[in-house]
Parts: C-alpha cells; sequence; structure tokens
C-alpha cells in the first residue's frame, strides 16, 4: 500500500471513531499536506498553519518546563482546529466544531498520530 | 529604551537562522524541525527565530522568519511593528535571488520599512558581491551589505548598517 493510501485509511478510521470531526489534515513538520480531505486549496494553507503552530507550541513547552508537547488548541468561537505531533516528521490536525467532545478528540486522535508516525517511519 | 524591532527573512537557506544564532546574546528561540524537501540541509525554520542583542546600550529584537512562500502569514505577523528589516540572499546562490525580490516586495508593500540586503556565503570563493546584487536588485550600493552569517564581527558589521539605515545616523562607535 502507497504511503498516501495509508495515511488516508487512517484519516478514514478517525472520521468514523469521531463523526463530529469536520476535517483531518497529515501534513510535514515542515508544512506540507501528506493527505486530508480538505478542499485542496485549504489542504496547503493549513498544512503550513499546522505545522507552523506545532512548531511554535513545542518550542514553547519546551522553554517553558511544561514537559512533553500533548497538542495545540486553536478554539474559535464556530470551532476548533486542535495540533498533534505524529512522530518526528509528521503534524496531524483535527477539526471539529463548537461543543465538541474534545476528550473522545484526543483520545482517537492520539491513536491516529501514532499510526502516522509508523507509516512516516 | 524601547527595544528595536528587526526582522530577518530571506528565500529558505540564506542564513537567517545562523545569523541571528551569531548576533543573539542569548540562546535563540528556534523553531526548527525536519525538512522533509531537498533544501541543502536538514532542518529549517517553521515559525520563528528570536534573538536579542544590545548594541551601545540598544536593546535589539531579532525576529528571524521561515524563508518557505507557504509561510507568507507568518511574514505578515512578524513584521508587524518591526522598525526594520533584513533581507538574506545566499551570494552562491542566484537562483533564490527571484524569490527573495518577491519576498521583498511582499512584506515592504504590506509594511513599509527601511531595509537593507544581506549578502550572505562572503566567506566562499565563487560568490555574487554586494555590488553585484545591488545592481540585480536596482538597489543603491550603500543599501547591499556583504556578510558570512557564521562570523559574529561579520554579522554586526552588517547589522550597524541596517541600524544606520532605520535611525538615519553614522554609526559612532569605534572600528
Amino acid at each position: 500500500m502507497s504511503r498516501q493510501v495509508e495515511l488516508q485509511e487512517v484519516i478514514r478510521q478517525l472520521r468514523q471513531a469521531v463523526p463530529e470531526v469536520t476535517g483531518v489534515m497529515v501534513a510535514s513538520t515542515d508544512g506540507l499536506s501528506l493527505a486530508s480531505d480538505l478542499p485542496e486549496a485549504e489542504a496547503a494553507r493549513t498544512a503550513a498553519m499546522a505545522a507552523t503552530a506545532l512548531g511554535l507550541g513545542k518550542r514553547i513547552a519546551q522553554t517553558s518546563a511544561l514537559g512533553g508537547l500533548e497538542e495545540v488548541v486553536v478554539r474559535g468561537q464556530s470551532g476548533y482546529l486542535v495540533v498533534y505531533s505524529a512522530g518526528e516528521k509528521g503534524v496531524l490536525a483535527v477539526g471539529a466544531p463548537m461543543g465538541a467532545n474534545l476528550g473522545l478528540i484526543h483520545l482517537e486522535a492520539r491513536q491516529a498520530a501514532q499510526k502516522i508516525a509508523q507509516i512516516l517511519g | 529604551m524601547r527595544p528595536l524591532k528587526l526582522v530577518v527573512s530571506g528565500p529558505v537557506g540564506a542564513g537567517k537562522t545562523t545569523f541571528i544564532g551569531s548576533l543573539s546574546e542569548i540562546p535563540v528561540v528556534e523553531t526548527d524541525e525536519l525538512a522533509s524537501e531537498d533544501i541543502g540541509k536538514e532542518r529549517t525554520t517553521v515559525a520563528l527565530d528570536f534573538g536579542l542583542l544590545t548594541l551601545d546600550g540598544v536593546p535589539i529584537h531579532l525576529f528571524g522568519t521561515p524563508g518557505q512562500e507557504r509561510f507568507d502569514f507568518v511574514w505578515d505577523i512578524l513584521v508587524e511593528g518591526a522598525l526594520g528589516l533584513v533581507l538574506l540572499v545566499a551570494g552562491d546562490n542566484p537562483r533564490d535571488f527571484p524569490k527573495a525580490r518577491h519576498i521583498l516586495e511582499y512584506l515592504t508593500s504590506r509594511h513599509p520599512v527601511p531595509f537593507v540586503v544581506g549578502v550572505t556565503r562572503q566567506d566562499l570563493p565563487r560568490v555574487w558581491t554586494p555590488e553585484d546584487v545591488a545592481d540585480y536588485f536596482g538597489l543603491p550600493h550603500e543599501q547591499v551589505v556583504g556578510l558570512n552569517a557564521t562570523s559574529p564581527t561579520s554579522s554586526v558589521l552588517a547589522l550597524i548598517r541596517m541600524l544606520e539605515l532605520v535611525t538615519g545616523e553614522k554609526w559612532q562607535g569605534v572600528w
């Protein structure tokens, strides 16, 4: 199975586990889209921003002695974008509506992130 | 005394993170991640670099940007409130000059700031001179300086030229 296909399968499983998720992006740590279910124009922009947010989050966690970064949560009045580290090379970004069950999202997304980390090697 | 905010930008691999590293009195706050593309090095800035130095009692805050165009939203954020811009170009990579020009136009069209162009890699034997780069960009020669970003001395001299442009005053320090 190609890497793209494997990543798309992880995305599909994540969305199945948490139906309220509005979009999923798997990006490289330097901001390139690897797989997602977002429209193409949105995908490129989201990949770069997620990588920036995660990179900054990792640095803040390290500099402020917070321990390992768990996730970066951007909460807007209409919804969320949550960004997780997926191994050394990967970034997982998950969109969710306002009122979403973040606990469930964290649980499922972290499992997805681990699978992504293995796929990216 | 109010700190001077300077932004360091330029194409990937121009030497931005290195330049700030050479200047900063504190450990640089870097946001380097593994590069998935072949850019000639292992890691690349994805958010910003932050460094601090004091020159003649003036605190200077240095903000380095990522080089890839996909991070242009970060350029916008970082150049906000900047008093000056150092645009670095690698003197041994003229293929990236158009990218540098694009970054310059992008930044100065949104936030008109004084800028100086720094041509890095001057320590290499075959490299574009600042004068040739000035002519390429159509800039006065005083606005383009050559430097070796790995050298603190060379980097400080380039920074002084930037400050002279920003303040409009000649540096009164000792050479």
